[in-house]
């Protein structure tokens, strides 16, 4: 035996890579850069600190930014001990639904090889308009993007870009909790701080309703002024083989045989796995709400409520195998307006016990779809799509909440609560499509204006 | 003499530019990750080793030396064995087979055939190797070390790299052989 064939296998596995884990390049960083970069804010998503840390000083003083921390680090330290004494009972019924709601699996995306038709086939990888259409993107940007996309370093610029974008994005969050927070600490907040987030008309409108409810209730005229982040406990994730898509159509794999390998990304993907198991994992995260909202009290037991709210909804999808997959991640922006009757059952010392129910109006205001191919453990192209669709999602919810009072003006409050989500008619994949019914846990301040 | 892009990285590793080690970490973490799943099998200590190769890398960039296309990758795998052989070195259970009368030595005639067998099927052969016939089988193969280096670098005996690697070989061999008639019976 010579030692040809060792040269031969040094030279056969030359180009071979292995998967590298997402968040290693992250560790790299923090390890090499971050501590360059001086301290960079608590809590910041793994962004550009760099980016982040100059919005923060062109936009905002010192003190928004330590007053609002420290709102928020004592309203969760408060919160955390309450949710424990509340939240207790509600959390194993929680984990129960989930699993007999997990009726993916009997959904067609489960079965790719019996559901398969050459229709969907053609549409999902060898036509670009029809790819396009479906991802509500026209044709032509398809091309544009897959193209950009395969150039190596102008993949990275759009990387870059859109990470800057998310970052602006989160960055806007933090810019209207901070509002919020500032909100809690001002001793006369209720008309300065709300208004800024309604438009010129509403604030009208506001006024004008204001005054009359005030004229019309002054026996009893309590306001609240309410803040909450909203923590639906439903990270939900779903696992079945075979390859799925954000937007729903299945790829498959028999007919690729006779195609053979072209530049196609999904092509090379689809080809390094027809003989690997595959998997398609869909993980819905914790939606993610902030809101204000104000309260008036109608006698002494009823209330009614509405505000404002922002939420944040993302996805992963994980579709092929270990080395060669696609991956994509959807984030949809919804701004809301909900409307809630409460009911004070009991009222003792500080603490007060109370039965909510109400409807939301959320519309989807921006969203996109990030779509990276893996092949070989290396990112061969990248794709961000921004989603045409701008649902509108309406739904119900009821709560039991319980409130304490930390001062006088001032109270805290957590709703352990159940939602539906109806249908939006959109081709959208989020949560709420995936489990109308919804378990969720608010948390909030309201401050009480006499 | 213009600079090719290799060159250019190199310039902008030097300053110590964020974006230039991410296009590092982007264009070889694929195959280095594969340098260092040769040597060691659980893939949690793969990236802790190839997390701590980037940083002895970001920390010895100022002795790189360009020496031609291709010496950037060749130095990132360098640094990046290393790192790999200290971690077998400190993880105590690395020894080398020294009973070797449990694989029996046979001798396979004629040369392997590679066609036909994906990158992804050999290096599952290799990592099936047991971790001392696939050390030394790495560093003779993959780094084309002679048995004299391999010998210093693991402290064992010249002789005893040799006959490692011999049975390290016959035993791929074999694996490579099994595969492809199991290969043409699933046709049959």
């Amino acid at each position: 035996m010579s030692n040809e064939w060792l040269n031969d296998l040094r030279r056969k596995m030359e180009d071979h890579t292995e998967d590298v884990p997402d968040g290693l390049w992250k560790n790299i960083r923090e390890e090499l850069f971050v501590e360059d970069e001086n301290n960079g804010i608590p809590g910041s998503v793994p962004n550009d600190l760099k980016a982040q840390k100059a919005v923060i000083e062109f936009n905002w003083p010192l003190m928004y930014r330590i007053v609002g921390v420290a709102a928020t680090v004592i309203v969760f330290l408060i919160l955390g001990g309450l949710f424990d004494f509340t939240g207790k009972k509600h959390q194993p019924e929680i984990k129960k639904q989930y699993t007999v709601e997990d009726n993916f699996q009997e959904k067609p995306i489960s079965n790719p090889v019996a559901n398969y038709s050459e229709k969907d086939f053609g549409n999902q990888f060898f036509s670009p308009e029809q790819k396009g259409k479906q991802k509500k993107n026209s044709g032509q940007e398809y091309l544009k993007n897959s193209l950009t996309g395969i150039n190596f370093s102008s993949g990275i610029n759009l990387v870059d870009k859109s990470e800057i974008d998310l970052q602006n994005e989160i960055f806007s969050e933090n810019k209207l909790t901070q509002k919020e927070n500032k909100g809690t600490t001002t001793e006369n907040p209720f008309v300065e701080e709300t208004y800024p987030l309604m438009t010129k008309e509403e604030r009208k409108k506001k006024e004008e309703s204001e005054a009359k409810k005030l004229a019309f209730n002054k026996a009893k005229r309590n306001w609240m002024l309410g803040l909450g982040t909203g923590n639906a406990s439903s990270n939900s994730t779903d696992q079945f083989p075979g390859y799925a898509s954000l937007t729903g159509a299945t790829p498959s794999l028999p007919e690729m045989w006779s195609l053979g390998s072209g530049e196609d990304p999904l092509m090379s993907i689809l080809l390094a796995n027809q003989d690997k198991k595959v998997d398609a994992t869909i993980r819905h995260k914790t939606p993610l709400t902030f809101g204000a909202s104000v309260y008036k009290n109608l006698g002494k037991k009823w209330s009614i409520g509405t505000g404002i709210n922002y939420t944040k909804l993302s996805a992963e999808l994980t579709s092929g195998s270990q080395s060669d997959f696609i991956s994509s991640e959807q984030n949809i922006h919804y701004v809301g307006i909900p409307v809630q009757v409460n009911y004070n059952v009991i009222q003792k010392g500080a603490f007060t016990g109370y039965l909510t129910g109400g409807g939301t109006v959320e519309k989807a205001v921006s969203g996109d779809i990030k779509t990276k191919y893996i092949v070989d453990g290396a990112v061969k192209q990248e794709i961000k799509e921004d989603i045409r669709e701008k649902p509108v999602q309406v739904s119900v919810n009821s709560a039991v909440g319980v409130q304490f009072k930390v001062v006088k003006y001032i109270g805290i409050y957590a709703e352990p609560g159940v939602g539906y989500h109806f249908k939006d008619n959109s081709s959208l994949k989020t949560i709420y499509k995936e489990k109308p019914l919804n378990f969720n846990v608010k948390f909030g301040v309201r401050i009480l204006l006499d | 003499m213009k600079e090719n892009n290799e060159q250019i990285l190199v310039s902008r590793l030097l300053q110590k530019e964020e974006a230039a080690w991410k296009e590092l970490f982007e264009a070889y973490s694929g195959s280095l990750a594969y340098v260092c799943s040769r040597y060691i099998i659980d893939r949690d200590h793969v990236n802790d080793v190839l997390q701590n190769s980037f940083i002895r890398m970001f920390r010895s960039i100022d002795s790189f030396e360009y020496r031609g296309n291709g010496s950037l990758k060749a130095w990132a795998s360098r640094i990046t064995v290393n790192e790999s052989l200290q971690h077998i070195k400190q993880n105590s259970n690395f020894k080398i087979v020294a009973d070797e009368t449990d694989i029996p030595d046979v001798e396979i005639e004629e040369e392997p055939d590679l066609d036909e067998i994906s990158q992804h099927e050999i290096m599952e052969m290799i990592r099936m190797l047991p971790d001392g016939y696939r050390t030394v089988f790495n560093l003779s193969v993959f780094e084309e070390k002679s048995h004299k280096e391999i010998a210093e670098i693991l402290g064992i005996a010249e002789n005893s790299s040799a006959s490692q690697l011999h049975r390290a070989k016959s035993m791929l061999a074999r694996k490579i052989k099994e595969y492809k008639m199991s290969k043409t019976a699933q046709y049959e």
